[in-house]
């Protein structure tokens, strides 16, 4: 009945709220029984789902770009253009694949740009050597011209 | 519950060569998808140059069109793809991949105020926003806390950016969960008698099409903010 | 080694000039559904990801508008376009979401879209 599910959604936001990461909290992979239903729904909620969790008032602020943030969204709009992935499947993997601990612990273009390396990886365009060793010379490349 | 106040403990900006993990990451990702043929460099500059092109001002002067002409308002209410039209933004053609945009997709719908009804826009789950006729969202739009809070404490969360409306006015908050991009038609303001188009047009700003705020004979822009800055920010000039 | 193979052409073929949801057009047959009509949010599993709000969830509203015809988001997130569905607009009054939400905002409304799966009539 339509009220008793009314009852476990707002428990379950109440729920939600206590599951935030927490650098000194720690769980070491608990036995079943510990974990009830209200647990279980809260983590294995798609984490994107936000609406409606307490939160309290913030100073509204606007942010300057950085470059390599309008490259990471070119980049992936690039990538569904040439058919690489469609919108949703990175929405799903950005906000939701990521994880909790991940989703509310790095920025927001971070988890874009995480998510555009790991589809060439998932799909086999590049091996996660090939990412590596790119990431290894870009690096490079950069120590050698502060080096300079 | 969580601590904001990072604005001014900012650490000195790193010398011109100093790259962050992110940047590093995302020039590997891009020169791999160049070198794998995933996209072009020619793709990632036209789309790059696209995005400069995005901005509020189409929307601004849908909404002036809309105030000046009831048969137009009526299309923007009925078809807001079709009324885009008018101001330059097609939705399927104007992006360079001829099908739309991949991630705002083809189906604008115009939200009417009226005097009893106030709509305001969010994005939930992520923070879809109408680029094409809009530009990209504010950082606040993106926040989890904006996500979280509008659409159960709309009133509070309004009243925080400003905007505060009477009890019998039913604030309408549209939650853009799926394929639909919204903006919003505020009530035209009194004061405006006689005004053309582009006066109308700038006191339409992106807080109002969003609908955190509501526009007002005088002000042409949004409110004053603090702006985190960037260390390394977007050039300008055209030539990344 | 097997590697997998990915069309990359199959979206621009469908829908360039066309758009998107409107190169879904006339794939999900009859709507379930009509303006005016009384829906509940169904609960249904959400296993590994939804675009329907959990806060929506047993909640009842009333339908504003068939927007369109499209892949769900959880089938279309793995790429699975082949089924399309109906998309309704649904409008709530914000005392049927939150127990706390003031009686005197009682006009308060929030309106979102679901695909026609999560729907039942109310």
């Amino acid at each position: 009945m339509s009220s008793s599910t009314r009852e476990e959604v707002l428990r379950h936001l109440r729920t939600v709220a206590y599951l935030q990461p927490a650098l000194h909290k720690q769980t070491h992979a608990p036995a079943p029984d510990e974990i009830d239903h209200s647990l279980y729904r809260a983590y294995t909620r798609p984490v994107h789902d936000v609406g409606g969790e307490a939160d309290v008032p913030i100073r509204w602020e606007e942010k300057e770009e950085e470059q390599w943030e309008l490259n990471t969204f070119a980049t992936c709009e690039c990538l569904a253009w040439r058919g690489v992935w469609n919108a949703e499947e990175r929405r799903r993997r950005q906000n939701v694949d990521v994880g909790q601990t991940v989703y509310l612990g790095l920025p927001y273009y971070g988890r874009w740009l995480l998510t555009a390396a790991r589809i060439l990886v998932d799909k086999q365009y590049v091996t996660l050597s090939e990412l590596s060793n790119k990431i290894e010379e870009v690096k490079k490349r950069y120590e050698q011209k502060s080096a300079r | 519950m969580s601590d904001h106040d990072h604005t001014h403990s900012h650490k000195p900006a790193p010398m011109v060569d100093e790259v962050s993990d992110f940047e590093i990451l995302e020039m590997a990702v891009r020169e791999l998808a160049i070198e794998k043929g995933l996209f072009s460099a020619d793709d990632h500059r036209r789309w790059t140059e696209y995005v400069h092109t995005l901005g509020p001002l189409p929307a601004a002067r849908l909404v002036a069109k809309a105030w000046l002409d009831p048969e137009y308002k009526k299309l923007c209410v009925a078809d807001g793809v079709e009324a885009s039209k008018a101001v330059g933004v097609n939705w399927v053609t104007s992006p360079p991949t001829q099908f739309g945009t991949p991630s705002d997709y083809c189906n604008l719908r115009v939200l009417e105020d009226t005097p009893k009804v106030k709509h305001v826009v969010v994005c939930t789950l992520c923070s879809c926003y109408p680029r094409p006729i809009l530009g990209q969202s504010p950082e606040w739009y993106r926040t989890p806390n904006y996500r979280r809070r509008l659409v159960r404490w709309p009133r509070q969360v309004l009243a925080e950016f400003g905007l505060q409306l009477s009890p019998d006015v039913e604030i309408r908050v549209g939650d853009s969960n799926q394929k639909t991009r919204y903006i919003v038609m505020p009530v035209r303001p009194e004061g405006t008698e006689g005004w053309t188009e582009d006066q109308l047009a700038e006191i339409v700003t992106r807080d109002c099409l969003i609908g955190v705020a509501v526009p007002k004979p005088g002000v042409t822009s949004n409110a004053k903010r603090p702006v985190r800055k960037a260390i390394h920010p977007v050039h300008h000039d055209h030539d990344h | 080694m097997s590697k997998s193979q990915h069309d990359r052409t199959h979206h621009a073929k469908i829908a360039t000039g066309i758009g998107d949801p409107q190169c879904f057009k006339g794939q999900a047959g009859t709507p379930k559904f009509k303006e005016g009509d009384r829906v509940r949010i169904k609960d249904l599993p959400d296993i590994f990801y939804t675009r329907t709000m959990t806060y929506t969830r047993g909640a009842v509203g009333t339908v504003a508008k068939l927007v369109y015809e499209s892949p769900p988001a959880e089938d279309e997130a793995w790429d699975n376009t082949d089924k399309s569905e109906w998309f309704y607009s649904v409008v709530f009054k914000q005392k049927e979401l939150w127990p706390e939400y003031a009686d005197l905002y009682a006009n308060d409304s929030l309106e979102t879209e679901f695909s026609e799966r999560w729907l039942e009539k109310a």
